[in-house]
Formats: C-alpha cells, sequence, structure tokens
C-alpha cells in the first residue's frame, strides 16, 4: 500500500520537476527581452533613488487658483480626459460670514473644484460681501510615512520607493480598488482603460532626469515647492519654505504621517 | 523486539506536505519576477519602468538654449518667475524641432491668473474687465514686460 502510493508522488514530483526544467528557460528568456527593451527605451540608467528624498510643499497664500497645474499634470501624464481623474487638483474653500448675532467666529464653508480646477474657477456665486474669506488648496497624494494605500495592497503592487514617491506597478495592479479606498486624501482612481489604480508619481519620469514635476514647473506664483532632501542646493526652495512657515500636513490625526507639507493653511482644509 | 514501521497515513500525510512545498517552491521560482523584493515587497523593475515615460514639458532649461535673449528680457520684469511653459504649453516636441509650433496660451489668455476672485491671494494684480478696459491685454501689454506698452 505504502509502496504503491510513494511510486505515485514519486512520478508526481518528477513530473512537477520535469515541466519545471522545461518551463524555466522559456521564463527566463521572455524577461530578459523584457529587460533588454527596457535598457533601449533611453531612460536615465544612473538614476540612484538612494541618493534622493523628494518633497513637495504647498503655500496656500500663494495659490491664485489658475489650473495650470492640473491642465499641466493632465498632458504630462496622460491622464483620463473626464471630470474625475485627477492626479492633482485645486479646491477653493469659501468661509462666508458668520450670521449677525449668531456668537461663531465664522460662518458655512463651501468648497468647490469645477474640473478639478483644470479650466481655472468661474466667479463663485457668493456675493463678495458675504464672504469673511476665500482661497485655493492644491491637492495632491500627501507621500504618507505611512501610507494605508500601500499597507492594503494585496499583491505589492503599490510601493514607498526609497526616494519619497509612492508608486503603483501596473503590470502587477489587479484593479482591486482597495488602495483608493484607503487613500483619506482621495488621491488615487482606477484608469478607465487599463482598470488599474493611478496616482500622482511626483513626475518620476521628470525628477529622475533632472526636471521639476510638470505641475511645479509651470506653477506661475511658486505656490508649489518642489526640493530633494539629501542633496539640498544653495537657497534650497524646501529648506528655505519650511524654515520661514509655520507648516503643517492634512489630516494629522490619522497617522498616516504625510509628508507633504501646507503653509498658511486654514483649519477647515481637510 | 519488531521494528518500528511509519504508519502508512503519516507517509501519505509527508510526501503530500513534501509535493506541496516543492510544487510551491518551483511555482514561486518560476513565477516570481526577478527583482521582486529588491528594495521591498515589489517588483524593484517597476521603478525603472516608471522612469521610462517621455516627458511632455521641457523645462525651462530647454527653452535657454535657443532664446536666451527672451530670458534677458523677461528676468527684468514682474513675469520673471513664471516658467516659459505656462503660458507657450508644452514644449517638448518644438525643443526636438523648432518647426513644431507651440501650442500657445492658455484659454482665458490673461485672465486665467488676473482676473478678480476672493480667493486670490491681495498680492496678486486683478482686473475687472467691466472697469478695466475692454480691447485686447495685449494692445497695452508685453507679456515679457506687463508694464510697457507695444510700440
Amino acid at each position: 500500500m505504502s509502496r504503491s502510493l510513494s511510486r505515485r508522488s514519486l512520478l508526481g514530483l518528477l513530473g512537477g520537476a520535469a515541466g519545471w526544467l522545461m518551463a524555466r528557460p522559456t521564463a527566463q528568456a521572455a524577461k530578459a527581452v523584457v529587460k533588454n527593451a527596457l535598457v533601449r527605451t533611453g531612460a536615465p540608467p544612473d538614476y540612484d533613488p538612494f541618493q534622493h528624498k523628494w518633497l513637495m510643499c504647498f503655500d496656500i497664500d500663494r495659490c491664485i487658483g489658475c489650473g495650470l497645474c492640473v491642465d499641466a499634470c493632465k498632458n504630462e501624464n496622460h491622464v483620463p480626459e473626464a471630470s474625475t481623474y485627477f492626479r492633482t487638483w485645486i479646491e477653493r474653500y469659501i468661509i462666508k460670514k458668520p450670521k449677525p448675532g449668531s456668537g461663531q467666529a465664522r460662518g458655512e464653508v463651501i468648497v468647490d473644484s469645477p474640473n478639478g480646477g483644470r479650466d481655472g474657477f468661474p466667479p463663485s456665486l457668493v456675493p463678495r460681501e458675504e464672504i469673511l474669506k476665500s482661497f485655493f488648496v492644491p491637492k495632491l497624494c500627501n507621500l504618507c510615512e505611512h501610507s494605508p494605500c500601500v499597507q492594503v495592497c494585496p499583491v505589492g503592487a503599490t510601493f514607498d520607493t526609497p526616494d519619497g514617491a509612492v508608486l503603483v506597478d501596473p503590470h502587477y495592479c489587479i484593479g482591486c480598488g482597495f488602495c483608493i479606498q484607503a487613500c483619506p486624501y482621495g488621491c488615487r482612481f482606477l484608469n478607465p482603460v487599463t482598470h488599474t489604480a493611478e496616482k500622482c508619481t511626483l513626475c518620476y519620469h521628470r525628477i529622475s532626469r533632472g526636471l521639476k514635476p510638470a505641475c511645479v514647473e509651470i506653477c506661475p506664483t511658486q505656490a508649489r515647492i518642489f526640493g530633494d532632501l539629501k542633496h539640498p542646493v544653495e537657497n534650497d526652495p524646501v529648506q528655505e519654505f519650511i524654515r520661514k512657515n509655520k507648516v503643517q500636513t492634512l489630516k494629522p490625526h490619522l497617522g498616516t504621517d504625510p509628508r507633504v507639507c501646507y503653509a498658511n493653511m486654514d483649519k477647515e482644509v481637510r | 523486539m519488531r521494528r518500528f514501521r511509519m504508519p502508512p497515513q503519516v507517509v501519505r500525510l509527508v510526501l503530500l506536505t513534501l509535493g506541496i512545498v516543492a510544487s510551491y517552491g518551483a511555482m514561486r521560482m518560476v513565477l516570481k519576477p526577478d527583482s521582486f523584493g529588491e528594495y521591498g515587497h515589489y517588483r524593484g523593475a517597476a521603478l525603472g519602468e516608471a522612469l521610462q515615460h517621455d516627458p511632455v514639458f521641457a523645462g525651462a532649461k530647454a527653452c535657454t538654449e535657443c532664446h536666451e535673449e527672451v530670458f534677458t528680457q523677461r528676468d527684468q520684469h514682474e513675469h520673471r518667475r513664471i516658467s516659459c511653459e505656462t503660458c507657450h504649453g508644452p514644449a517638448r516636441d518644438h525643443a526636438r524641432n523648432p518647426d513644431v509650433k507651440l501650442a500657445g496660451f492658455p484659454p482665458l489668455g490673461c485672465l486665467r491668473c488676473h482676473s478678480q476672485d476672493a480667493g486670490r491671494p491681495a498680492t496678486q494684480k486683478q482686473v475687472d474687465l467691466k472697469d478695466h478696459f475692454e480691447g485686447k491685454c495685449l494692445d497695452c501689454h508685453l507679456p515679457h514686460n506687463p508694464k510697457e506698452s507695444p510700440p
């Protein structure tokens, strides 16, 4: 009994081993082809992710809500056109004056972001005399130190890179959407064409070539500040920004520890 | 004394376990991408693949190669910190082949940044078109030197 069974499993094992031996060279050949294809497309080969730590900060007082960054991001990263897909977007906060005699310091808060601010903002429907204050808040991936999106990914398709970006591996993503639900900042979406999760990559293809991210390049008022923490240049914009401003992060109570800093942020901003 | 014989069900169980472990190992060797785990619990090659994408915006440095004189003019005036591509549009194709024309001004032109909005900081120059001027902005303003009028 035991002899016949052990023969069967032995045969099974042998068959498995033979199959594996036959499949392995094919798999390796396929991998080599992909690798060669990657080397041929002029990406910077000498870019070392361990030598950099990128960071983006925002000065809310400088943002004028022109929306050119949103448009630039869509152009640069071929983000789907529809008005529900953004890697970065701008929100307009309007805080109304409190009702007289209400004893409140501020009134109703209205937030709008027509088409993510891509076409600029139409004049607000709230008359100017009713506005206590108003400001624009640019949003993108908050580059969390403890990213909930990375923690929930069941296949290891999204990850923190050593240089500070949070990327999605489109070849590994199964499009389950867990990360989209997990992100407390709403920074991810499911690409309707590829059915994989997408998000701000800090323009990884640009920063590795020594360029600024498209939104930073395009911002006419330097409301977006971008730099390398490991290689600060002279008068480094990020160091200068953090030295001169009182900065804070979005939703600090969630423990995600975002690295993206905002200066001059109101408590109403979520 | 009788020799101890491993009970057949235990042998079966051990073989089955070994078979499962071996097939898992074999499958993992074939299916696991080479670079998985290189930096962490992800495919290390994905970093390299994220670099492949070709930039659309060329960056201001590319513009200086041919348009140095525009920079020297712009650098003395209010718009000195604005990148070329903010107003002129993505320039990669133009930088590679100067015959390719740029997309040009964003829709709404100057008003994209200079229309009135309560959300804009007071330092930003804003105009209400009704009170300002009805003609074209460029009738009175040179974009690279907005306080000057065209000759």
